[in-house]
């Protein structure tokens, strides 16, 4: 029997859990009372987690494509295979044919060698992790505002802190361990102020609801801005802010009245959000997919951080993967280099080749939506994914299943047969966090251990090993060695520096240091909201509810979790629902130009009129079906949010 | 029954003792793990035991009931049916007064009427040396509400008092006396100093609780049905649902099953804790759910940890006051704060007169 410490990999929060094992069987799984992000405490997920990784249907050997049927394969045969075809892939058409895909829920070391071994070894720089479908607008927006790209905030201080914002965030349901802080603020008296288009479960807790219309924020953002300047409701003096010239005069355009008109909130309200912003100092603006994911994500994420920085007080994006702060700050993506050097930074990319002797093109490869559509046109030849489900994350499900259909060679690894690793021409079993070594970094930047406390489930390997060994197929040698991977990553990467696996369980990780930073307003132009289209009248609101996980893969194989919703559903409030003449119960398919989705309807008293809620994950399908390949410009982030749907009984 | 033999066993001969215990079954006692964190679980070496410890946030209750456990095997093509059951000889070493009483209500609850083939076997197989609390350890303890510690006068096997440099060492039952043969060279009779001291450090204990759960009252309530929905729903909507109430509680007994296919036609039939707080957990096949909304599932909670039906059944109400649905909980839904709610809501309703006709 033993008892062993690892990081729970479910969410972006990092709990420390103790796992259980007797006999080589998995046998329970406890939170540890001392740590600081959990305190003897969990969510539903993390207390389900054993069933929902080690389901029966785990792949337990590689399987390769034959004719119509994917086959169990040998290791030698599937890794021999992807080599012969990349080599021949790349030869023929080119490095920059072939496109690399990673999950932010793989560990640092993984992710590290990831962005190593497509630009080093594979010499493509068509690269990217998944953050690019959630959450990588906070990178690109907190990087030019507040200087660190990530949560200034730690989870623990939720709980001290005078005001909390918290935006386009079902916290309570998705981030519990953030939620229980914020409630424990609010017996202090902290003024919570919660901003959603429904009545979500943190309103029990806030001292100011503000629903907004979908779609709306940016208005209502910078309307809020303008009310704080107009009003010098910020804490610093004049000179010590850069950039709020640029920005006050960006706000020019704001019209209290009107813009408040739009949001479908009274104008009054903006301004007493103002107030009591600034009367309860330093407030954490907490902000989550439901703005990360709209047409103007980047800009907003600005917006958010200009009030932090107005008001004195700190942002605190609330990611939802388990190593998206990890995924980034190694650079696995298409426009940043480990550290956050900019690709195209030209100092950096020699720092880059010089470390890693390889030569890095000038140009950056293409974010995940572009490889999807690069995989339809022909211009990439193969696609590597390393775990993660695209066929449900990416949006407008048919044209994304058709470029996994088109590519000419799609290497998935995972730990189930997803929707995605079904279309493949080569799956090869990965391990899950449980079965492997490695670091997580959680939401508040803290590096934390990844330990391996199962043996792998049939043959799976974990993704470190998977890139090792086609690595050295490819002539290139990587180390399978995490402990050596985190060395090459702390000696080379500032954040990192110093970090040790013996230095990580001195304490419960460390997090990387925020000092240095350089903060500077952003000016926010104006900019135009989507319009109403009369065909698709109502607009989409999509969440993220308690129990299941991205697309559903891993927690619907529990037989709890999955037990919790009977049914995927979708709710809509009793006015809409009787108007359309649709009765609750029955079934309904929500359709945009991008794609549709069948759901059982309910009737919900928590929705605005005009808005239909379709909750994610719960396997088969996903309200992403409903967004288009339209991206925001600056972060590449589709804009899953707020879409124009219609809603029609199903006969 | 009464203590009938009294023991003195130096702290310096302990860790021999329990390694003489050792040779004739498996230890499971607290050890340190990361941080502060201490746990339970199989001891290679009794100098690892730690005796100064506050409480194990995992109830030892999963020596007897796993979180999950295989039950048996089947193959889809008939055939036998093979049982894995273990059930090893066992002390539990250093278990607290609160989880020795709770694995008592659990011994009614799975060995009268339909007896549990897992449970009782490991039951039989088990000996407890329980320790007492010299003060409680955590500040959610208020055991002493519910008649389960700091110190047990009964269903103890054998119990520990830490004297300093000494444990007064109680034998209470049949199996107790059979584990202490095993080292009793180690033992020395106590004298009247070290009964003296003991009863001291008793009172001391029984002094030092913070938290208290005023549950008579609220028993009443709650068993006469008097409580408005209203209320529970009200405390339910700030639920979690993370089930960890009922997973760390040491008395709870609920768990399911699920059949899982292990290799080719071979199916494992599994067994693990589940939550009367899920929503999964009462809903029937057609959809109906007689406990659909938080509020009601934290009623059933309550009736199962505070109500008469449990008593007359039982002999005791489901609740052992070690806390750790305070300590686990997202919110501050553990039963004092719960108990806390319900009487001042009942205080409130009661005085009320257009309120009280709400009162059921």
């Amino acid at each position: 029997m033993s008892q062993v410490l690892t990081t729970c990999g479910l969410c972006g929060c990092g709990c420390g859990v103790y796992v259980e094992s007797t006999g080589g069987r998995l046998a329970g799984l406890c939170p540890s009372e001392f740590h600081p992000i959990n305190a003897g405490r969990l969510c539903i997920k993390g207390w389900n987690a054993i069933p929902s990784l080690l389901g029966q249907d785990r792949l337990i050997t590689p399987l390769v494509r034959k004719g119509d049927s994917l086959e169990p394969a040998s290791w030698d045969e599937a890794l021999s295979l992807t080599a012969s075809t990349l080599v021949r892939l790349s030869s023929e058409f080119g490095p920059q044919a072939i496109g690399v895909i990673g999950s932010s829920g793989i560990t640092n070391e993984e992710c590290y060698s990831l962005a190593k071994f497509a630009r080093c070894v594979l010499r493509t720089t068509n690269l990217d992790s998944v953050s690019r479908l959630y959450d990588l607008s906070t990178v690109t927006g907190l990087l030019e505002t507040v200087g660190v790209p990530a949560s200034q905030a730690d989870i623990g201080s939720v709980a001290d802190a005078n005001a909390i914002l918290v935006i386009g965030c079902n916290v309570m349901e998705q981030f519990p361990l953030v939620g229980s802080r914020i409630e424990d603020a609010a017996r202090k008296g902290s003024c919570v102020i919660s901003v959603d288009p429904r009545d979500t479960r943190l309103d029990a807790h806030a001292s100011m609801v503000v629903h907004l219309r979908p779609g709306t924020d940016i208005v209502w953002l910078r309307a809020l801005l303008r009310t704080v300047l107009d009003r010098r409701l910020y804490v610093q003096t004049e000179s010590q802010i850069a950039g709020l010239e640029e920005l006050k005069n960006s706000l020019a355009d704001v019209d209290i009245a009107d813009f408040a008109a739009k949001c479908g909130v009274a104008q009054d309200s903006i301004v007493n959000v103002a107030e009591a912003l600034s009367e309860h100092s330093s407030p954490i603006i907490m902000f989550g997919l439901g703005v990360l994911q709209q047409a103007a994500s980047t800009e907003l994420v600005k917006a958010l951080a200009n009030l932090a920085m107005l008001l004195g007080g700190r942002v605190m994006p609330l990611r939802g993967q388990a190593n998206s702060q990890g995924a980034a700050d190694l650079g696995l993506s298409a426009d940043l280099l480990p550290g956050y050097g900019l690709f195209t930074d030209r100092m950096a990319r020699e720092y880059w080749e010089r470390v890693w002797e390889c030569e890095l093109p000038e140009k950056p490869g293409m974010p995940v939506p572009k490889m999807l559509e690069a995989c339809r046109s022909g211009e990439l030849k193969a696609l590597l994914v390393f775990g993660d489900n695209l066929a449900l994350s990416a949006p407008n499900t048919t044209e994304t299943l058709a470029s996994l259909d088109e590519v000419e060679f799609l290497i998935v690894t995972d730990m189930y047969l997803t929707e995605t690793a079904v279309r493949a021409d080569v799956v090869l079993p990965a391990c899950s966090f449980l079965e492997k070594d490695g670091t997580f970094t959680n939401l508040e930047r803290r590096i934390q251990r990844v330990r391996k406390v199962a043996p792998s489930i049939g043959q799976s390997r974990s993704d470190l090993a998977i890139i090792a060994s086609l690595a050295s197929l490819l002539g290139a040698k990587m180390s399978d060695d995490p402990a050596r991977v985190m060395g090459e990553i702390s000696a080379l990467v500032s954040m990192y520096r110093g970090v040790t696996y013996q230095s990580l369980d001195e304490g419960w990780g460390v997090p990387w240091a925020t000092d240095g930073q350089r903060m500077r307003l952003s000016a926010l132009p104006p900019n135009g909201h989507s319009e109403d289209d009369p065909e698709y009248p109502f607009r989409l609101i999509s969440s993220r509810i308690n129990y299941p996980h991205r697309t559903g893969t891993v927690c619907t194989r529990d037989h709890v979790l999955s037990r919790e919703y009977a049914d995927p559903y979708a709710e809509l409030g009793e006015s809409d629902a009787e108007r359309l003449g649709i009765k609750p119960g029955s079934l309904v398919r929500i359709s945009s130009r991008s794609g549709s989705v069948v759901r059982r309807l309910m009737l919900s008293s928590s929705l605005p009129a005009g808005c239909v809620h379709v909750p994610h994950y719960f396997g088969g399908d996903s309200p992403n079906a409903l967004a288009s390949y339209d991206c925001d410009p600056m972060s590449g982030v589709p804009a899953y949010k707020a879409c124009a749907v219609k809603i029609e009984a199903v006969r | 029954m009464k203590t009938t033999q009294t023991y003195v066993l130096p702290k310096s001969d302990a860790v021999m003792f329990f390694a003489c215990v050792g040779k004739e079954m498996r230890l499971i006692a607290p050890t340190r793990l990361f941080g502060s964190d201490v746990r339970f679980g199989e001891v290679e070496s009794t100098k690892d035991i730690v005796f100064d410890y506050g409480r194990d946030l995992y109830p030892p209750k999963r020596f007897l009931l796993p979180h999950h456990e295989n039950m048996f095997r089947y193959s889809e093509d008939g055939g036998s049916i093979e049982v894995s059951l273990e059930a090893p000889a066992q002390a539990i070493i250093g278990i607290r007064s609160c989880d020795v009483m709770a694995i008592r209500f659990q011994e009614r609850f799975f060995c009268n009427q339909i007896v549990d083939p897992y449970f009782k076997p490991r039951l039989d197989n088990t000996v407890f040396f329980s320790l007492v609390c010299n003060a409680p350890p955590r500040e959610e303890c208020f055991c002493i509400c519910c008649d389960s510690g700091p110190y047990l006068e009964s269903d103890f096997d054998v119990q520990l008092t830490d004297l300093g440099d000494r444990f007064l060492y109680e034998v209470g039952s049949p199996k107790g006396e059979e584990a202490t043969a095993l080292g009793s060279f180690a033992l020395r009779e106590a004298q009247s100093t070290d009964l003296a001291e003991s009863h001291r450090i008793q009172l001391q204990a029984d002094s030092q609780f913070k938290t208290v759960a005023y549950l008579a009252k609220a028993i009443n309530f709650i068993s006469a049905d008097e409580v408005p929905d209203d209320v529970y729903e009200k405390l339910g909507a700030t639920c979690f649902r993370c089930g960890a109430c009922t997973n760390l509680c040491p008395v709870c007994t609920c768990y399911t099953v699920d059949d899982q296919r292990e290799k080719g036609a071979t199916f494992v039939r599994r067994r693990f804790w589940d939550s009367c707080q899920y929503s999964g957990f009462t809903r029937e096949a057609s959809g109906h759910n007689p406990r659909a909304t938080p509020g009601s599932r934290l009623a059933r909670r309550l009736y199962h940890k505070a109500s008469y039906q449990y008593i007359m059944r039982d002999g005791r109400h489901g609740c052992v006051g070690c806390g750790r649905c305070v300590t686990a909980c997202l919110t501050h839904l553990g039963i004092p704060e719960v108990v806390k709610s319900i009487r001042r809501a009942m205080a409130e309703y009661l005085s009320t007169p257009e309120k009280a006709v709400e009162v059921k």
